[in-house]
């Protein structure tokens, strides 16, 4: 008996959630708290609670060690969404409770059993509500375990995977499906399908108004759990046995390669085409340009000594052309006045002393003007036919030009 | 005689060792006239036309191919690494664009390294992205995403495919023995 007000043990809840979570952790993988554990956790939270959690029948002992009260550990579970999965043998218990209760509604005939019937409708009730949450709470797990198996955060390896796989298919998923599926004869799905049934007909026939009520009730459940039902084992067909037969496959795959890696070289691979090459140019190409340059590759030097006759060296008179330029300015275009200067000289424009002559243009005091989009003019020299750009110089020192207008 | 739309193009594609992948014009005229490019290949080149709901392509039993090999080993490594990562390779494979950078990390920190450096198509960097562009990519068994990215295609089912029977036949194998000794 709890003698607590029910709100102290509410706040005292509240009030050290965070350690009543580690110790239904320690329950959930043990399935007891050992009294080291239970002193670990106080400690480990600074709070020495264990008188309160006995009194308030969260705690209850154990021999030597501790479990919690399981209206608690329900709660926690609840509020966790943390569910164990159950087997589904546990599961399979509700077939009977709910198959004999059926009966007896079905054998209960007169008023003298009319307050008999009453309380097994609402145990039926109960016993369905119960079923239905706990196959929520399976699915609700197998699919995390699922997940979790095939997001392989804890990287295990995977053979491990496979046998978990395996597992959980053989164990949990299968007889689950078994449980859920309309279709099997002695499932539940199908023991419920057929009170729907019958219901249905007692909720419009029965002749006791409060009954029929009852029945009414009992059917909209039904409806409801019928619902329910089919979306728990579509998810346990459409996403869980896929996602775990697709784990098995890949880990078939691995294998595969596994074995294909230990000696590559001595499997058949896949068949595919080897690719034709086509060029646009003869196939012997490439010989033929390495023949036409061998012959190049072994011929001995030669060298020719030609006797060159002695010639007078030029050399640029800076200040004599920069002067004779200053004299002539303006000039309408400077290459050609560069040519011009040259051709009244010495007759031809040679292509070193044009060069040498253009230098000019790099003097600091002459303001060049170039006029954009001019077309270029051409001056031949004895080598070349050069383009150049039409390059004005009106004054010495001050461009005609202002700057920024160039 | 009038031959199918693209017909050109849908014959250059597969003469090239490409893959030609549902949701491609050319698949869909190569689907509604199966049967006569199946004959048209055979007759004229004795290749075998392969063709699946995802893909196309062409075979041919006398030829050496050693591309395909190392290609097989190219995956072979990629999807143990991946597992030994702690990914869903067939997820990646379907769903992931990879990274060249990541797949060298990959394959320099493989335990089959002996493996990958005596192969010429995988020993190094630029070996793999040379197999990778010219090779996986060229014959659509991967699409390139970005210049340094991908995606494979459905056509790597061919590969994985070859993974999943060669597991099966060793499995029949050992379950032979095991009923014979």
């Amino acid at each position: 008996m709890n003698y607590a007000e029910p709100k102290t043990v509410l706040y005292f809840l509240w009030n050290y959630h965070d350690l009543l979570f580690d110790l239904f952790a320690l329950q959930r993988d043990k399935g007891y708290i050992s009294r080291e554990l239970m002193q670990l956790t106080g400690k480990k939270h600074g709070h020495d609670i264990l008188p309160q959690l006995l009194e308030y029948r969260v705690l209850r002992e154990l021999n030597e060690d501790y479990e919690i009260h399981s209206v608690f550990y329900s709660l926690m579970e609840f509020l966790l969404n943390e569910f164990k999965p159950l087997l589904p043998e546990t599961i399979q218990k509700y077939h009977y409770s709910i198959s004999a209760l059926f009966r007896k509604i079905r054998e209960s005939q007169g008023q003298d059993e009319k307050a008999i019937l009453q309380n097994r409708i609402t145990d039926l009730s109960l016993q369905i509500k119960e079923f239905v949450e706990l196959v929520e709470k399976n699915t609700i797990k197998l699919l995390s375990e699922t997940r979790e198996l095939k997001s392989n955060v804890a990287k295990i390896d995977y053979r491990e995977k496979v046998h978990k796989a395996s597992f959980w298919i053989e164990y949990y998923i299968v007889p689950l499906n078994q449980i859920l599926n309309v279709n099997e004869y002695d499932s539940v799905a199908n023991k419920l399908y057929e009170i729907s049934e019958y219901v249905n007909q007692k909720r419009l026939l029965y002749t006791d108004d409060s009954i029929r009520g009852r029945f009414e009730k009992l059917y909209n459940q039904l409806v409801q759990v019928n619902d329910d039902l089919l979306k728990q084992s579509k998810i346990l067909t459409n996403e869980l046995l896929p996602l775990i037969e697709r784990i098995k496959t890949e880990s078939t795959i691995l294998t595969g390669w596994i074995e294909f890696l230990k000696n590559p070289y001595k499997v058949d691979t896949p068949e595919i085409l080897k690719a034709e090459r086509g060029y646009p140019y003869s196939s012997n190409i490439y010989l033929n340009t390495q023949e036409f340059f061998e012959q190049y590759l072994n011929a001995a030097p030669v060298f020719v000594d030609e006797p060159q006759a002695p010639a007078e060296k030029w050399i640029f008179d800076r200040d004599k052309y920069k002067s004779k330029l200053q004299q002539e300015l303006p000039v309408e275009d400077f290459f050609h006045w560069c040519a011009d200067s040259l051709s009244s000289e010495y007759q031809l424009v040679e292509t070193d002393k044009f060069f040498s002559l253009t230098g000019l243009l790099f003097e600091d005091d002459l303001h060049l003007d170039i006029e954009s989009g001019a077309k270029p003019g051409k001056v031949s020299t004895t080598d070349f036919t050069l383009k150049v750009p039409k390059i004005k110089i009106n004054t010495h020192g001050v461009s005609e030009i202002p700057y920024t207008d160039r | 005689m009038e031959y199918p739309k693209y017909h050109t193009q849908i014959v250059e594609a597969l003469m090239g060792g490409k893959f030609i992948l549902a949701g491609d014009k050319y698949f869909d005229e190569l689907k509604a006239n199966e049967s006569f490019y199946a004959s048209f290949f055979k007759v004229s080149f004795r290749y075998e036309l392969k063709y699946s709901q995802e893909y196309a392509y062409l075979v041919s039993t006398d030829t050496t191919e050693n591309l395909s090999r190392d290609i097989s080993i190219f995956f072979a490594i990629l999807c143990y690494e991946l597992d030994r990562d702690g990914k869903n390779f067939m997820d990646e494979l379907q769903y992931a664009e990879f990274e060249m950078d990541k797949i060298d990390e990959y394959f320099e920190n493989s335990t089959y390294k002996e493996l990958i450096k005596a192969n010429n198509q995988l020993k190094d960097s630029e070996s793999r992205r040379k197999l990778i562009r010219n090779g996986i990519i060229k014959r659509n068994i991967a699409t390139k995403t970005g210049e340094e990215r991908f995606v494979f295609t459905p056509a790597s089912k061919v590969f994985i495919n070859f993974a999943l029977d060669l597991a099966r036949q060793r499995s029949a194998e050992t379950e032979a023995e095991g009923a014979r000794s």
